[in-house]
């Protein structure tokens, strides 16, 4: 008996599932991620011209505010919207749900309440062992793992009955962790606990290479660990028998997913606070502009979350100067009718 | 070369739901699981599928215990149709049915494909509906959708076989007359090219019009299995249904041309 010898199963094939439209697209949402980068890297309170940069004309204070307090800053909004706009795209697929998103399901808020515990009771660790920039971004993974797995297993295995509960728990998950992180900013003498605002509106400034290269690191493994999985998403959508019988490996799928997702999030909340919505809002654009493949869907709403967080921050930085608006409340701004909108549009379906 | 269940027993929720069932699906033919609601047949699709793994007793697809295959290659032996669940984003009808492409690594593979999804979208009558979302399509039509999915699913490459199966749960549920019958003569298409077929079913005069063989369950136990004209006993079904059955064997048949 000969068992099927010749065939390689393969899930990871890309192009195949992508069309030129889609790979335009991805494209496009490339360049203006780049664009926008460059955007927000020249404006801001102190003016800034690249091309000078490059030609070596700028002035050591102006090299020091480009590499140290800009380059980083803009890095981290696009890495924080890649990370929020993957990881609800994935999780919508996962749970079959177009309404979940990684802050209002709790997942956010868990990640905050792991890093603020562990800047509390873990404040003199950073500096005594080499990897200790990992220990923030590793306590908000744990607190966003667990959000997620408590998820699954009050929601019986992510099932599509469970829409209105899933949100419910993520409204008292929210509630559970402001009041933890409240009393965490409240009782704590630490300087190096931020404000209250910066973990429940969320801010791109302040942070330094030394904090942000664990976040790289973990936030494009977790995104090039995810985008392999995108088929696989897709046979989910027809249930998990369903997925099963066309040899999809479900339990692997959820575990790979629900850990890069924890992961990508718990790391980009460790450093930038909770943003509210760009989980929701930038799957459903991108599945507007182009398809609902994940193949297409899941980079597409990477590319698309930089993009956006990029410029936003840019117009939270110079909208209000010398001021600055919490990142936070403009994403909710437009993010909160969107979400009307939406559970509007669900409830005539 | 079979998908065979030896004693099957399944418990699930400390009730008994499957009893020693032991049956074969063969290559070539058509066999048709029918019993009262809550017999277990569904259940018994799937323990055979795998879909159900704390059973007693032993599955094995040709002749390979089913625990020794895996995920990915069971899909290629087997593929399944049951009841569907509502798809929550906005696929086409395209995007559904080539969720049945298991594998698309070469061009050749991928153009091969391609002709074999045009000569299955034909013969499930989806060409007008190839361009439309999923979502929009009424029950039946999703169904003759999700049919065309798993026959996809069965494609090999022309210069290979294995031999392969393909199981049914209800799948003429919502369908009118007309489909009905294009699916039926499908089906039948596939058991003449060598798959192997079992159906669940309702309707006993489909079961036993369209069937080699044909397996009676009840309260989780095999009550009789066989070939069709052997089962055709009315004191038989009255058992198993327990209500008043009559079988005429030589009906006044309607045709569909």
């Amino acid at each position: 008996m000969e068992l099927i010898k010749n065939i390689t199963f393969q899930t990871s094939q890309f192009f195949t599932f992508v069309s030129k439209n889609q790979i335009f697209l991805m494209l496009l949402l490339l360049l203006s991620m780049i664009f926008f980068s460059l955007l927000a890297i020249t404006f801001g309170s102190y003016g800034l011209s690249i091309i000078d940069f490059i030609f070596g004309r700028t002035s050591n204070i102006q090299n020091t505010v480009l590499t140290e307090i800009r380059l980083p800053r803009v890095i981290l909004s696009g890495l924080a919207g890649a990370s929020l706009g993957i990881s609800g795209a994935a999780l919508q697929g996962l749970f079959r749900n177009p309404l979940a998103d990684p802050g209002l399901i709790g997942v956010s808020a868990g990640a905050a309440l792991g890093a603020t515990l562990m800047i509390v009771i873990g404040g003199d660790l950073f500096s005594q062992y080499s990897l200790g920039v990992f220990f923030i971004p590793l306590a908000a993974i744990a607190g966003s793992s667990l959000v997620i797995l408590m998820l699954y297993f009050m929601t019986k295995g992510f099932g599509y009955e469970g829409v209105t509960y899933m949100l419910l728990v993520g409204i008292a998950i929210n509630a559970i962790a402001g009041v933890g992180i409240g009393i965490l900013t409240y009782i704590s003498s630490d300087a190096e606990l931020r404000s209250l605002t910066f973990w429940t509106m969320g801010s791109f400034g302040g942070v330094t290479w030394p904090l942000l290269l664990p976040v790289i690191l973990i936030i494009v493994l977790a995104i090039f660990i995810m985008i392999p999985y995108s088929r696989q998403l897709d046979l989910l959508q027809l249930g998990e028998p369903e997925a099963y019988r066309l040899g999809v490996d479900v339990q692997k799928l959820k575990y790979t997913i629900i850990l890069t997702c924890a992961a990508s999030v718990g790391a980009s909340v460790a450093l930038s606070g909770m943003i509210g919505f760009v989980g929701l809002i930038v799957p459903h654009l991108t599945r507007l502009l182009g398809g609902v493949n994940h193949n297409y869907v899941l980079p597409g709403s990477a590319l698309m979350g930089a993009a956006l967080m990029i410029i936003a921050d840019l117009i939270a930085r110079i909208i209000i100067q010398p001021a600055e608006l919490p990142i936070g409340l403009i994403t909710s701004a437009i993010g909160s009718p969107f979400f009307l909108w939406l559970i509007f549009k669900i409830k005539k379906l | 070369m079979t998908i065979s269940a030896k004693s099957i027993s399944l418990e699930l929720g400390g009730k008994k739901i499957l009893n020693n069932i032991s049956m074969e699906v063969l290559p070539g033919e058509i066999l048709s699981i029918i019993g009262p609601n809550g017999a277990g047949k569904t259940s018994l699709l799937n323990v055979l599928s795998g879909n159900i793994k704390s059973h007693e007793g032993n599955v094995s697809y040709n002749n390979i215990s089913l625990k020794d295959i895996s995920i990915q290659e069971r899909a290629y032996i087997r593929s399944v149709m049951s009841q569907f669940q509502s798809i929550a984003f906005d696929y086409s009808v395209v995007d559904i049915l080539q969720m049945g492409w298991l594998d698309h690594s070469h061009k050749e593979i991928k153009e091969d494909l391609s002709a074999f999804q045009n000569q299955v979208i034909k013969e499930c009558d989806l060409e007008g509906l190839i361009s439309q979302r999923f979502n929009t399509l009424s029950g039946g039509e999703q169904r003759r959708v999700h049919f065309a999915r798993t026959l996809l699913q069965l494609w090999q490459p022309a210069n290979s076989y294995d031999q392969n199966y393909l199981l049914l749960d209800e799948p003429f549920s919502n369908l009118d007359l007309v489909h009905k019958v294009k699916m039926m003569e499908s089906i039948k298409a596939k058991a003449s090219s060598g798959t192997g077929i079992l159906m669940i079913l309702h309707d006993l005069n489909l079961a036993y019009a369209f069937s080699d063989k044909i397996l009676l369950l009840k309260k989780g136990r095999v009550m009789e299995q066989g070939e069709t004209k052997k089962m055709l006993s009315a004191r038989l079904l009255a058992r198993a249904y327990e209500t008043f059955i009559t079988v005429d064997e030589n009906p006044i048949n309607i045709r569909y041309y």
